[in-house]
């Protein structure tokens, strides 16, 4: 078998036609890879949340909950797959639970963190007013701490979107398939293409959640000034 | 022109993960688990050490002189956004129509990327809050502005730096294997074989084998950072934590 991996190609970096011949092609990829990021991150933030609330209520709990997500970060994402792939088969299942489980440390760690900067004395003078345990958490402790979540979501969407490519060894990961298909057809248009819009996509919804997070939390740059 | 891939020598498809891992073959010889290994810890402690060499003086000179304060809040938000598989896809056409191979620049510029924002954040960040009082004393005692960078602010700040050095190699480490999937080998290609032939052990195998390595780098690191420190170094982390209270 001959088995030479070829130092130089002739294959030019891009060709543009194919931009618009598989435009829809691309599209497809490129809202599969939207979808597969929105899906994770929203299944995160929720389960996200349960475990904060958890480590919120019973202090002990934090260190537990922390370390675990931690671990669960460092597991190379490639170990992670080839784990899961057996288990579930190839769908879209071990790529949601393996983003999903990547999301917990940076979530976590930020809702926890932006609950324990809410000020003893306001919680106190929330209490003070009467309010319910959880209008106080609804209307004074979250408004609070979210320039804390905000930027929890926004790494936690960015560290997605650059890890949904790798889910493409699986087969589900948008426009990661294209830099895969790229690759064993020695055609580097689908790559670059691919590349180029995951490193877009990311900056893209970066800044999305940026100007969202400025925008519901106009109090926070108030007080930054001061 | 297409292509060809090296072959793949097939594993059985029935073999046990147990049986797997205690056949002679499995280790040794091309392809075995153990020059595998090899190949990926030579390319991270390469990457590891150029980013090191670049990071960490350019990080503590612009530190010790106030500069580029910017950067640290750039590099800190441009760094999680790296997207290291579709940088090291996009370099990979671009190697391969210079003349360049597969391997290794790709794959390297990659984890590069990956590993130089941990470093440089951590040593700029630690530099940069060196105790005043300690940089005063020892301006005060004559020591020259590259001794107060070097046998002040640098020496406080070793512990710090060595654990933005864990951070970075264990991310290098860990993101390594998907060289596997780009044209390359290393420790990733029990995984990619799996998936290619559709084989649960050489899956199951090669995960525990990138975990594993990913784990004991981390260990190994952290066992530096907590014994390897002179013993006033040791004293000052535990103190830096303390004060940060970070966890560890």
């Amino acid at each position: 078998m001959i088995s030479l991996l070829p130092l130089q190609t002739s294959e030019p970096l891009i060709r543009w036609n194919y931009i618009g011949d598989q435009w829809d092609d691309i599209q497809r990829k490129l809202i599969d890879h939207i979808e597969l990021t929105l899906i994770s991150v929203a299944l995160g933030l929720i389960l996200s949340t349960t475990l904060a609330a958890i480590a919120l209520r019973y202090h002990w709990t934090s260190g537990p909950i922390t370390t675990i997500s931690a671990v669960i970060y460092t597991i190379p994402s490639v170990a992670l797959f080839g784990i899961l792939v057996p288990y579930t088969g190839l769908s879209k299942t071990p790529a949601v639970i393996a983003l999903t489980g990547y999301t917990f440390l940076v979530l976590v760690t930020a809702i926890i963190s932006g609950f324990r900067s809410v000020p003893r004395a306001v919680r106190e003078a929330a209490d003070g007013m009467g309010l319910s345990a959880r209008r106080r958490v609804m209307s004074v402790e979250l408004p609070l701490a979210l320039p804390y979540i905000m930027t929890g979501i926004r790494v936690a969407t960015v560290t997605t979107v650059g890890l949904v490519t790798v889910a493409s060894i699986i087969g589900q990961g948008g426009l990661g398939d294209l830099i895969l298909d790229g690759l064993r057809r020695t055609y580097w248009t689908p790559m670059i293409v691919g590349a180029v819009l995951s490193v877009a996509l990311a900056l893209v919804l970066d800044l999305g959640l940026w100007l969202l997070g400025r925008a519901i939390t106009p109090w926070a740059r108030r007080a930054r000034v001061r | 022109m297409n292509v060809v891939f090296p072959a793949q020598a097939a594993v059985p498809r029935d073999i046990g993960l147990w049986e797997w891992f205690s056949r002679g073959n499995t280790w040794t010889g091309e392809g075995g688990i153990l020059s595998s290994a090899v190949d990926t810890i030579t390319l991270c402690a390469a990457v590891m050490a150029v980013s090191v060499v670049i990071a960490v003086p350019l990080a503590a000179l612009l530190a010790h002189h106030r500069r580029g304060e910017i950067s640290a809040t750039w590099t800190l938000n441009i760094g999680r956004a790296i997207p290291t598989f579709a940088i090291a896809g996009l370099l990979v056409p671009i190697s391969l129509t210079n003349g360049y191979g597969f391997e290794p620049w790709p794959i390297s510029i990659a984890l590069l990327m990956l590993a130089l924002p941990p470093i440089f954040l951590t040593t700029y960040t630690a530099v940069r809050h060196t105790d005043p009082g300690a940089i005063d004393a020892a301006r005060a005692m004559g020591f020259t502005e590259r001794d107060v960078l070097v046998r002040v602010e640098l020496a406080l700040a070793v512990g710090l730096i060595l654990s933005g050095i864990r951070v970075a190699a264990v991310a290098v480490v860990a993101t390594e294997p998907i060289r596997a999937f780009l044209g390359g080998d290393g420790l990733g290609r029990y995984v990619r074989d799996g998936l290619g032939q559709n084989n649960d052990t050489l899956k199951i195998g090669g995960a525990i084998l990138v975990a594993g390595l990913a784990a004991l780098t981390g260990l190994a690191l952290g066992a530096v950072e907590r014994y390897g420190l002179p013993a006033g170094a040791r004293h000052l982390r535990q103190v830096q934590d303390t004060r940060t209270g970070e966890t560890r």
